[in-house]
Formats: structure tokens, C-alpha cells, sequence
């Protein structure tokens, strides 16, 4: 079953405000407020093995993660942006 | 961070902007975990968490993920994986330490030692605290019942048999609290040697842990929130069970306040002044690539 759009919203003085109470300058739903209702993809399971993630650091410099962490446990996070 | 370090576990933060923005935020509020840089969302795709809600046309917000965290032990096994309905809440450091270090042995806690009495030591004992200094808005911490039972006795744990009450914290009502479902420890099979009857229970020393965030909805400046419930129990040994028991709890907790967003408020701004620049630039490349 596909994903839908979590839009359960109040407007109030101060922005719009979602079903947890967060208020904010967007409505829920819309841009950066798109947050799922039910089901929605989550990746790689629990037991399988962590897919390599070869990118760029901050410095412009190449990335490949299972490289880096040298047989370290890790924290991967996934974040939507640092700029907005 | 320093826990991170001493705990030997490396900590990666991957998002779509561009390195120069990543080097401003890093930069702007010393960060020294990695960064990592993905501005066509080849990773977030490659993994399979493309926010796909969004319309691609819909800039610079399409290309983001579903926001979350993978835990993955030496071997490169993923071990926890916590990914969030609300954006605005995010398993916080304390919850992520825990995985990580695959939830280590009980330890003893000061604050909730405290408020056991030893005294009264023949019955269920209960201490209830935030495993955290403050709440945050957007930080989940965990408000952490520990329980100490008697030896020779147990609690019910879910399901309780019919008519019985199985351990439980229930919060009070409260707007600005954004709590989740209770984690609860293992429990254990208990058989009555009479009836061979059995059922899940709870032993010795064990926690049940409400995950909660704090919301801002409200723009008071109060520096403190009080989180409030009741604990509720049913406790028996072989032969007899006690009537369920219930006690309140109150616990006073600080509240910090959410870093600043560069976009939202001047104090954001003020610490990365090309926030904007960037905001710009990552839109306008969006958009020209349609």
C-alpha cells in the first residue's frame, strides 16, 4: 500500500500546528512538513548487513563508509537538511 | 559526542546539501562527527528512503529522506534501525548510546536510587526519572520506571491474565508532552506448580522506558516542565496475588531550548550568515536541473 501524507493540522497565531503539537511556518503535508501517515519505507532490515555509502565529506573528500568505520560499530543517521 | 568517542562507535550524519553548506553548519556549531554530502540523493535513494510524499517538482524540498538513524555493529550488521512518523521527533543521544552499546546491564542510577525506600524492602519498589539532563524539543529521552521486586515475588507483565493488571506507566494529560509507546523488557514465563497455569512476568530489577519529546507549542519561558502519572502493578508470589497497586509520580524537568535554525530565528542567523546563500543556491540548482 503506497504511502499518503500526514495533513492533521490546526492553524493557530503563532503558524500551523500538527497533531503532536509542533508548531511551524509551514502547513503539515506541504514541502518541508511532508511527514508520513502509516506505513512508509524504512530501508535495509535489522540483520541484514549495512550497505557501503560512498559519497563526499564536509571537506569535499571521498567517502566510503564500511572503509572509514575500520570494523567500528557506527551511527548512521539520516537528517533532511543542515541549511534549511 | 564524548560518550560516542569513548563508547568507540563513529557517528555519520548523511543529508542532501552541499559540502560548502556542511562545512558553514560544522563549522558554525563545532560538530565533529562526519558530515556526509549526497546533493543528488544517490545514497538516500540507493537505500531506499526517498521521501517520494514530496512532488518532484516541489523545490528545493524533493530529494530529502524519511529521516533516520541505523545502528550497525562491528561486523557492518545493521543491529536497530528508528525511523519517526514526525519529523520533529528524533531518537535522542541517551536512546541512540543505548543501542548501540546493545542496552548494557541495568546501572545504577542515583536519582532513581533515590527514590526507592529501603525500608521497605518486602514490597515492589518503584523510581521514576529522565534518562537525560533536560527535554528538548525534537530530542526523544526516555522517562524510565525502574521497578525492584522482592525476591520470591513477580509482576505481570502484557498480557495479564484476565482480571489481573500487568505492569504499566500511564502519563497525565499534557499538551506540550509527545510521548510513544512504552518499551518494555523481556518477560519471563512463570507456571503454577498447582494448576500448571502460566504467564508472562517480571523479576528482580527492571525498567520500562516511555520515549517523549517536548513540543513547542507553548511560547511561555518557563525553564522547567513537570512530567506526571501513575505507575501501576500487580504483584504476587506462588500462592497469592497483592490487589493491583498504582502510585503517582512527579518529576520536575528542565527544558532547554532547540538549536536554533539558521533560517528561523536571528539568533540561527546570526551564527551562519550564509545560510541563506546556500538555501538559494540549492534551490536554484533544483530548479534549473528540471
Amino acid at each position: 500500500m503506497p504511502s499518503e501524507s500526514e495533513t492533521r493540522a490546526t492553524q493557530t497565531d503563532t503558524g500551523w500546528q500538527d497533531h503532536d503539537g509542533f508548531i511551524g511556518p509551514f502547513r503539515p503535508g506541504k514541502g518541508p512538513r511532508t511527514n508520513p501517515r502509516g506505513d512508509f519505507p524504512t530501508g535495509p532490515e535489522v540483520g541484514e548487513t549495512m550497505p557501503n555509502a560512498r559519497c563526499i565529506t564536509a571537506d569535499a573528500t571521498p567517502f566510503d563508509l564500511h572503509a572509514d568505520r575500520a570494523g567500528k560499530p557506527a551511527l548512521f543517521i539520516f537528517y533532511r537538511s543542515a541549511v534549511w | 559526542m564524548k560518550d560516542f568517542d569513548a563508547a568507540g562507535v563513529a557517528v555519520y550524519a548523511l543529508s542532501y546539501d552541499e559540502a560548502d553548506a556542511l562545512r558553514d553548519f560544522r563549522d558554525a556549531h563545532g560538530i565533529t562527527y562526519s558530515l556526509l554530502s549526497d546533493p543528488d540523493s544517490e545514497i538516500i535513494r540507493s537505500f531506499g528512503i526517498l521521501n517520494d510524499l514530496i512532488d518532484p517538482d516541489d523545490h528545493p524540498w524533493y530529494g530529502i529522506p524519511y529521516p533516520g538513524t541505523y545502528v550497525v555493529d562491528a561486523d557492518g550488521v545493521i543491529t536497530h534501525k528508528f525511523f519517526e512518523h514526525n519529523l520533529a521527533v528524533r531518537h535522542g543521544p541517551e536512546q541512540l548510546l543505548r543501542a548501540v552499546q546493545g542496552q548494557p546491564m541495568l546501572e545504577t542510577s542515583p536519582s532513581l536510587e533515590a527514590r526507592l525506600d529501603e525500608s521497605a524492602a518486602e514490597t515492589v519498589q518503584v523510581g521514576v526519572a529522565l534518562d537525560g539532563d533536560a527535554l528538548a524539543p525534537t530530542v526523544q529521552r526516555d522517562l524510565v520506571a525502574r521497578f525492584r521486586v522482592p525476591a520470591g515475588r513477580h509482576v505481570y507483565a502484557e498480557p495479564a491474565p484476565q482480571g489481573s493488571v500487568a505492569v504499566d506507566v500511564v502519563l497525565d494529560e499534557n499538551d506540550r508532552l509527545v510521548p510513544r509507546p512504552i518499551v518494555r523488557p523481556a518477560s519471563e514465563p512463570h507456571a503454577l506448580a498447582d494448576s500448571g497455569e502460566s504467564f508472562q512476568v517480571h523479576h528482580d530489577v527492571f525498567e520500562l522506558r516511555l520515549p517523549l519529546t517536548i513540543n513547542n507549542a507553548s511560547r511561555s519561558e518557563s525553564t522547567e516542565i513537570t512530567v506526571s502519572g501513575e505507575v501501576r502493578w500487580q504483584a504476587c508470589d506462588d500462592e497469592v496475588c497483592d490487589i493491583p497497586s498504582s502510585r503517582r509520580f512527579e518529576v520536575v524537568v528542565p527544558v532547554a531550548d532547540s538549536p536554533a535554525v539558521a533560517l528561523g530565528s536571528k539568533r540561527g542567523a546570526a551564527l551562519e550568515p550564509n545560510a541563506l546563500a546556500h538555501f538559494r543556491k540549492m534551490s536554484e540548482r533544483r530548479m534549473a536541473s528540471d
